[in-house]
């Protein structure tokens, strides 16, 4: 961009400045209300200053079973991420490498699997979820996840496959590779960062995910979304335990924020962006 | 042809199985239990009662009764609000984080954060901040001699609240595409433009603008297709209330099939709102086919 005066910096700045402060209110609160005293909490004038305490995340992990909580999410965010590399890599490469002029199309219909409203289907898998008795275990919403993480890896890895030379791929099998061997040794590799952006992905919208797991679980799968969702209770709110536990729950997404940017535009635009 | 010749495209068709195989039962065959269901009286509360075919009376109620029409209105208001409050303040502020000025690349990244933010959890700091009596924004207004609002209890005030958390959260992605797609522009036309005098808005209105516009479309049906979806947000703030003041579609397909357990409704509904996000998705893809033509 151009050259601008000092007084046009300056005016870039306190603009800025005062837009970047009110959009780190709600952030700062989560944080700060985590750490005040439940006497404090909605003291008027606000207290700024404060003794902080770890109480309510001790409470988080003692009167309440949040780190059983935790698991679920984990076990769940895991699966699913692991499962949907796998899956939908092997569909990215087919798509990469396939010459055909619907080809796009069969991209955007795989794509837009995940688009669909979430609620749509919320009611059939509950039904069918309930027959087969997969309703409150870990492998329902490691299902339900991989539907929306599979469409994401293949729509992002064929862009990651499309970029490794097909000469490289020609080469090995004229030394005599069959594709698959060519696909892991060769492909795969060049496209490791891909994998790496696609797992990343996978995992926060898995790790934040909520009306799935609201629906599909009860007690024993429970995820840590739902279960700060769970303190709100009408006769006396938490509110300590929620921002402890929200907080908990932001940090996976803050960590991606500060670490790989570069690729937030990529996976979130689906690539309309460059 | 390439390397890939005949054998080896039957190979790649190998490839795909596993993709197409997950997706169809995973998605393909809930969508067409949905349909089913939609064709039927089913109450999930009486599992044991026959489930009857009733023709097209599901899509009847939906489609002929005031709440599904009303929930329409809700979702579609909201979506106009969001987006124009999202791709202004985004857009201005793109042009604000591009600057070369030491620092802007560090307020850029934490303004991404929000986004990133679960958004049941989203919905909770909000409460929190909205929360009745109680709330940290009252008590700010009351400081510049504002009554207190009641945000989250009233009719009036509601659908406000929600768009304004919505707003919170989304902005940044609207930022963040903007600015991407200002810095790979070309630095020429600009100089070259202001070098003839022009103002710094006229530049953007007529060099930046048209630039910019097929990312902005694109972005502008990506947000389309998650604000028709709004749901967590609401959920935490007022479960659609009060009375059916923020029921978007999401919310009465939720009430339908949860609340009254009448699932033919809700389904008929679902495959209704399948139906509209078809038509927002397909318009997606034919922006993003275009953007990419025309690079």
């Amino acid at each position: 961009m151009n050259k601008i005066s000092t007084r046009q910096a300056t005016f870039v700045y306190i603009v800025t400045g005062i837009i970047l402060i009110i959009f780190m209110i709600p952030i700062y609160l989560i944080l700060a209300s985590s750490l005040k005293p439940s006497a404090d909490m909605f003291s008027r004038p606000p207290t700024v200053f404060f003794t902080p305490t770890l109480q309510h995340y001790v409470d988080l992990f003692t009167l309440r079973p949040f780190h059983q909580n935790i698991l679920n999410s984990l076990i769940v965010t895991l699966g699913s991420t692991a499962f949907s590399v796998t899956v939908g890599s092997l569909g990215a490469f087919a798509l990469s490498r396939i010459r055909h002029p619907r080809i796009n199309d069969a991209a955007f219909w795989i794509l837009s699997m995940r688009m669909f409203p979430p609620i749509a289907v919320v009611v059939p898998y509950y039904i069918i979820f309930k027959s087969v008795g997969l309703l409150d275990t870990p492998l329902a919403l490691i299902i339900v996840y991989s539907t929306a993480n599979i469409p994401l890896t293949v729509w992002l890895m064929k862009g990651f496959f499309d970029e490794v030379p097909e000469a490289l791929e020609e080469a090995a099998q004229v030394d005599g590779y069959g594709i698959v061997e060519i696909f892991y040794r060769i492909t795969l590799p060049l496209a490791a960062p891909g994998l790496a952006v696609c797992a990343v992905f996978c995992f926060i919208f898995s790790w934040n995910e909520f009306l799935f797991a609201l629906m599909l679980t009860g007690s024993s799968a429970q995820t840590a979304t739902v279960a700060v969702m769970s303190f709100w209770s009408s006769d006396a709110v938490q509110w300590g335990r929620i921002m402890a536990g929200s907080f908990i729950i932001l940090i996976p997404g803050v960590i991606f924020v500060l670490t790989c940017q570069k690729w937030l535009v990529k996976g979130l635009t689906l690539g309309s962006v460059k | 042809m390439g390397y890939v010749n005949r054998r080896n495209r039957t190979i790649a068709g190998v490839f795909l199985l596993p993709t197409v195989a997950v997706l169809f039962l995973t998605t393909i065959y809930p969508m067409l239990y949905a349909l089913y269901l939609s064709f039927r009286n089913y109450d999930l509360a009486k599992p044991f009662i026959p489930r009857i075919f009733v023709g097209l009376a599901n899509f009847q109620e939906v489609l002929t009764s005031g709440p599904f029409m009303h929930s329409m209105w809700i979702t579609f208001k909201l979506m106009a609000v969001t987006l124009t409050f999202q791709f202004v303040i985004g857009v201005g502020l793109a042009l604000l984080v591009t600057q070369r000025l030491p620092g802007m690349a560090a307020i850029r990244t934490l303004l991404l954060i929000p986004m990133m933010i679960s958004p049941v959890i989203v919905g909770l700091v909000w409460l929190f901040i909205y929360f009745p009596e109680l709330g940290y924004l009252n008590y700010f207004i009351g400081l510049i001699g504002i009554n207190p609002i009641p945000w989250i209890t009233s009719t009036q005030w509601a659908l406000t609240a929600i768009a304004i958390a919505d707003i919170w959260q989304w902005t940044p992605f609207v930022m963040m595409g903007t600015a991407a797609a200002l810095q790979s522009l070309s630095p020429e036309p600009y100089e070259a433009a202001l070098i003839d005098g022009n103002s710094r808005i006229d530049v953007f209105l007529y060099v930046t603008l048209p630039q910019l516009k097929p990312v902005l479309i694109s972005l502008l049906f990506l947000r389309a297709i998650d604000a028709f979806k709004i749901y967590d947000i609401i959920f935490v703030l007022t479960k659609g209330g009060p009375g059916d003041a923020t029921e978007t579609i999401a919310l009465y397909i939720y009430r339908q099939s949860f609340t009254f357990w009448r699932m033919g409704v809700g389904a008929a509904a679902s495959f209704v709102s399948l139906i509209i996000i078809s038509v927002l998705i397909t318009l997606f893809f034919k922006s993003m086919q275009k953007s990419a033509v025309a690079r």
